[in-house]
């Protein structure tokens, strides 16, 4: 099975996860989400610029940053796809780190359209 | 407690501080390397959660420059990373760090090893008091309390390398209770200590806040005296000997009446720039003092040839 495949089976957030780190606060992981959408947005330009400049440092450190964000709302197909980026910015890819960056916007956009349907306190 | 929270990650930041705060602990947040070691000059911060990537100096390096520090208290840190691989987690204990833990991280492991830090904390502050109570003991005189003999000579030589520097005197008072075996023989030693306890008492009444009182043997005391020179040591023996004698002393038999004679020198006496020199002449003028009838105050420098002679004594 390929890796979009195994993409496609996870939920864009894992809830419970999420919320038994912050202790159940819906509308604090509200706040937390904001804040990731706006720095993404800041990311995302750093992240053109760099692939651009073919500035794989910037790419690595990037999608490091990204992955640990994503890591902490337990967004795990985001966690999944920044990983690929850092990994594509480590070993100089430059085909494949565009592919992530691509694959990264197309996944926010999913986030944002699953939390329109699904938002935090709907659950709880 | 406060704790500090290094992290460059502002949502990572954000769900530390609040699960932090909520256990009670204040918080200083920085987002980087820099920010982390600029607010660990702060001494009351003692608790750290460095992120191991941060932009610029990064945790490794902040851990190696706090445990390269020498006078700051210590401080307790929590090294965070997404690195788990063993080596990873040696290289960031190595570089300082007291414990390690990755990211995500869990929160009720980190509460626990928040109050390990706190512990530990806690702990060394207790010590350090410890320290100092007994450091003090060590330095002072058990009867009177006044610093003992090690610790005032200690004084008197920072004292006088402070009056070359600024290019200002420093005068010593050696006081010697008269005929204090007398009291000791007639009263018994209980009452001798009483006395001597009053003595003292009188004396520190007397002097400067940045005058030093020591207990230099039996029954001999000696008063340091900053930016003293020749000019007013005499009137201060005088008014230290006049505390002492004026009246009798109230013990629990009795009343005693004591008297003190003085020696004083101070460091504008050519020969007198170490501590020994200048206590040996003081002790001169203390004992042609006693000499003289006791209950008076001689002062080395008004008599040039005693001073040459216990120099080259």
């Amino acid at each position: 099975m390929s890796d979009s495949a195994n993409l496609d089976k996870l939920r864009p957030i894992d809830f419970c996860d999420v919320l038994d780190r912050i202790g159940g606060d819906t509308s604090f992981l509200k706040e937390l989400l904001n804040i990731y959408f706006q720095e993404y947005a800041e990311k995302k330009r750093l992240l053109e610029q760099a692939i651009t400049r073919e500035d794989f440092t910037q790419v690595c450190e990037l999608g490091h940053s990204l992955k640990g964000a994503s890591a902490n709302l337990s967004l795990v197909r985001l966690q999944k796809v920044a990983f690929a980026l850092e990994t594509a910015g480590r070993e100089r890819q430059l085909q494949l780190a565009q592919e992530a960056a691509r694959s990264l916007d197309t996944e926010v956009q999913t986030l944002k359209a699953f939390l329109e349907g699904n938002p935090p306190g709907k659950f709880v | 407690m406060k704790i500090l929270i290094a992290e460059d990650d502002l949502i990572s930041s954000r769900i530390l501080q609040k699960n932090i705060e909520n256990w009670g602990y204040e918080t200083v947040l920085a987002r980087s390397g820099e920010g982390a070691w600029q607010a660990l000059q702060d001494e009351d911060l003692r608790l750290a959660i460095l992120d191991w990537m941060m932009p610029g100096m990064d945790g490794i390096e902040v851990c190696r420059k706090i445990r390269r520090r020498k006078k700051y208290k210590y401080t307790y840190i929590i090294l965070l990373s997404a690195k788990d691989r063993k080596q990873d987690i040696i290289a960031g204990l190595s570089s300082g760090a007291d414990d390690y833990m990755t990211k995500p991280v869990n929160f009720l492991e980190l509460r626990a090893r928040l109050q390990t830090g706190k512990r530990i904390i806690d702990l060394e502050d207790k010590l350090l008091v410890i320290q100092n109570q007994l450091k003090d003991i060590a330095s002072r005189d058990s009867l009177t309390k006044i610093w003992n003999r090690s610790e005032i000579s200690k004084f008197l030589n920072e004292e006088l390398e402070r009056g070359q520097r600024e290019k200002k005197p420093t005068g010593v008072v050696l006081l010697d209770v008269d005929h204090f075996k007398k009291i000791n023989d007639f009263y018994g030693h209980s009452i001798g200590d009483q006395a001597l306890l009053q003595v003292v008492s009188r004396l520190k009444r007397k002097i400067r806040k940045s005058d030093k009182i020591g207990r230099y043997g039996g029954d001999e005391i000696i008063i340091i005296l900053p930016n003293c020179g020749l000019t007013e040591i005499k009137r201060i023996g005088d008014r230290l000997r006049l505390a002492v004698g004026k009246r009798g002393l109230k013990t629990e038999l009795d009343s005693v009446q004591v008297t003190v004679s003085a020696g004083c020198a101070t460091s504008e006496l050519p020969g007198t720039a170490s501590t020994d020199k200048l206590i040996r002449v003081a002790d001169g003028a203390l004992l042609k003092a006693k000499g003289q009838g006791r209950n008076c105050v001689v002062v080395a420098g008004q008599d040039r040839q005693m001073a040459r002679e216990q120099i080259n004594v």
